[in-house]
């Protein structure tokens, strides 16, 4: 079945409820400052006010703010025995699409059969190249617009949530509104932006359908799914060459890509000189050249730029 | 003053030896001073690095530097240095490497290391001499591990170990370090503050440094998107709003004589520079915390006008001083 709605397609979908004691295990994957534990704490906490059992615990590597993280969220209508990182989960949440490529992150490994992946992108399903190699069901939508438009900042906590919650199809929007208010007021958000989270919330809700995924305990082995995207690990060449970090590609962090305007370009430097990130090189005309491949979008550039000469523009993806 | 390569922006180093794809923060102001440092000190560079947000440039496989780096415990980056320089200079005695393959030893910590942790490891090395460079970026707590209180966190500012609570509403009371005089205080030639806003100011610094034997210190105020709360398009302009409302002066002493290198011509009141940050919110929000606003505006009028006085400046303050 394909159904296209507004920014929402939804592919090949099976429905199965499953019959024995459920355990479902929701995986969320995301760039440090998305809101990834938040997003597993506000469903774990949803399904508990539907009177279910919930677990949720994150893991952050070493690195900052963009750096792949992930976060766990056990649901169950039994006490929850099993701990730790979740291997073979049901549903995983790739909050950041850029992700599916990403070797340190490897969102779908061990999807189970019949699990169902949401992937928070912009691209339709023609240009949805993973399409084929997600082998499992796919439901696409377009979180992070959806949250720059309604809250103006890229922050997709809530709506992960609220996309995890539909797809559960044993959550209420009720039980999820109750959740992100709690959570969010627990981390201090003010007031206003819980209301506007909540007008979030229940629009990803209302948009996404009900998919609940078909794999039942019995298929609980842990299996690999094969990636076919092309995932570039670094090789021993790169590993022991000096200044090898262009190869992590930290252009994938960018959620607004800074274009420069060279007819307007004053060539004084001064955006060349402030990227922490030493992204712009200057050409010998004195302009700057900006490598996408790695420029975070911190956009210090464009907020400094004398002539405002640059100019941004909604980063739809890298690679 | 002696004449200086630096007089404009763009007399800035092309060349850089900071590399993209670090893993930090979008917007860092930290590594955006590391970045300039380097730029100025040229290649031959080793960092001698205590445990922050710095040190997490390195994580397997990749490296965003064309320098060397060494990793040491909290309390012992400058010992590590002085390890260092000795080899060096045993090196060079022995006629082992030449004089231009010598490297500058830099010590580079957050605040954590340079205002709490490592604070006597590095009194010993300005005592002993040491000739290095120590470069601190200073975002004002333990930003690395999730923005605790460090004793270089400013009055007023909430971190996850001082939160604006009903028993403190206004965050953390303590008075931030004064570790300019503290390291002032050893007669070391050099030492400075510097800011990432002001690129010349500070290339100039360390390049005045460059010729001096001994311990070169330098602290920068790094502004934190992630810790202090703005957007990372805002790390200049807060930078800049530091020096402006005067909460973060620009001076140097050299073997201990104190001169302020950039003087705000007016002060701009410090609840501007206040207003942009997530960390002094709560004295603006539910209610505004006028009291302690006032406080901290008078504590920098009160250094400006100790400064007007010791150095024979006018500077015109942002409030009536009673
Ligand atoms: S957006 Fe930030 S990282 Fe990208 S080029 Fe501009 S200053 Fe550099
Ligand atoms: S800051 Fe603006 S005008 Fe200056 S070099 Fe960069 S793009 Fe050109
Ligand atoms: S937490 Fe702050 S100091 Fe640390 S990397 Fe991020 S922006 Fe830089």
């Amino acid at each position: 079945m394909i159904e296209i709605s507004g920014h929402n397609i939804i592919i090949a979908l099976t429905i199965h409820y499953v019959d024995e004691p459920m355990l479902l295990k929701v995986r969320f994957h995301g760039r440090g400052g998305h809101g990834v534990k938040t997003a597993s704490r506000i469903l774990g906490e949803a399904a508990f006010n539907e009177g279910l059992y919930a677990q949720d615990s994150p893991i952050y590597g070493a690195e900052r703010r963009g750096a792949p993280v992930a976060a766990f969220t056990r649901i169950s209508d039994e006490e929850i025995l099993e701990r730790g990182f979740i291997f073979d989960p049901d549903i995983v949440v790739v909050m950041d699409e850029t992700l599916l490529n990403d070797w340190s992150a490897k969102p779908l490994d061990g999807l189970k059969p019949g699990g169902i992946a949401f992937v928070n992108t912009t691209a339709n399903s023609q240009l949805y190249d993973y399409g084929e190699t997600i082998r499992e069901n796919l439901v696409i939508y377009d979180l992070t617009g959806l949250a720059l438009k309604i809250i103006g900042k890229p922050i997709i906590s809530t709506p992960s949530a609220a996309a995890a919650s539909k797809i559960t199809g044993i959550i209420s929007e009720s039980s999820l509104i109750d959740a992100v208010t709690s959570e969010l007021s627990e981390i201090g958000v003010g007031d206003d932006v819980i209301e506007n989270n909540i007008i979030l919330a229940r629009e990803v809700f209302r948009s996404i359908p009900e998919t609940p995924p078909s794999t039942k305990l019995s298929d609980s082995k842990r299996e690999l799914i094969p990636l076919e995207v092309v995932i570039s690990y670094p090789g021993y060449e790169d590993i022991v060459s000096v200044g090898n970090s262009p190869l992590r590609k930290t252009g994938n962090w960018r959620v607004f890509k800074p274009i420069v305007d060279f007819s307007r370009c004053t060539a004084c430097g001064v955006c060349f000189v402030y990227c922490p990130d030493a992204a712009i090189t200057l050409r010998s005309d004195g302009k700057p050249e900006i490598d996408y491949d790695n420029c975070k979008g911190c956009l210090i550039c464009y907020r400094e730029c004398p002539p405002r000469a640059i100019s941004i523009e909604r980063e739809v993806r890298v690679w | 003053m002696s004449e200086t390569r630096f007089k404009t922006l763009r007399d800035t180093p092309l060349e850089d030896y900071l590399t993209p794809g670090s893993p930090l923060c979008a917007g860092c102001g930290g590594q955006l001073g590391l970045r300039i440092f380097h730029k100025v000190l040229g290649r031959n560079v080793v960092f001698v690095n205590a445990a922050g947000c710095l040190t997490l440039m390195f994580v397997y496989p990749y490296a965003p530097l064309r320098s060397s780096w060494m990793y040491t415990a909290f309390a012992s980056a400058p010992a590590g240095a002085q390890g260092i320089r000795d080899a060096l200079d045993i090196l060079l005695a022995k006629h082992r490497i030449e004089p231009d393959e010598d490297l500058k030893v830099v010590v580079v910590t957050g605040d954590g290391a340079a205002y709490d942790i490592g604070l006597q490891a590095t009194s010993g090395a300005i005592q002993r001499g040491l000739d290095f460079y120590y470069f601190v970026y200073d975002n004002e707590a333990y930003g690395n591990t999730g923005f605790q209180w460090s004793s270089a966190t400013p009055v007023g500012s909430s971190t996850t170990t001082t939160p604006s609570s009903r028993f403190s509403p206004a965050g953390s009371l303590a008075e931030k370090k004064d570790l300019f005089e503290i390291w002032r205080a050893h007669k070391p030639p050099y030492v400075a503050t510097v800011s990432v806003a002001h690129a010349v100011d500070m290339m100039r610094k360390i390049e005045r440094s460059m010729g001096m034997r001994g311990p070169k210190l330098f602290i920068a105020l790094a502004p934190c998107p992630t810790g202090w709360g703005f957007d990372p398009s805002e790390a200049i302009r807060i930078a800049k709003l530091a020096v402006e409302t005067g909460v973060w002066p620009l001076k140097e002493a050299i073997n201990g004589e104190t001169r302020h290198t950039y003087i705000p011509r007016a002060l701009r009141p410090v609840e501007e520079y206040l207003k942009t940050q997530a960390r002094f919110a709560h004295l603006f929000k539910p209610k505004k915390q006028q009291e302690i606003i006032n406080m901290i505006q008078e504590r920098v009028n009160e250094y400006w006008l100790r400064v007007a006085e010791a150095e024979g400046i006018t500077i015109k303050l942002a409030t009536e001083v009673k």
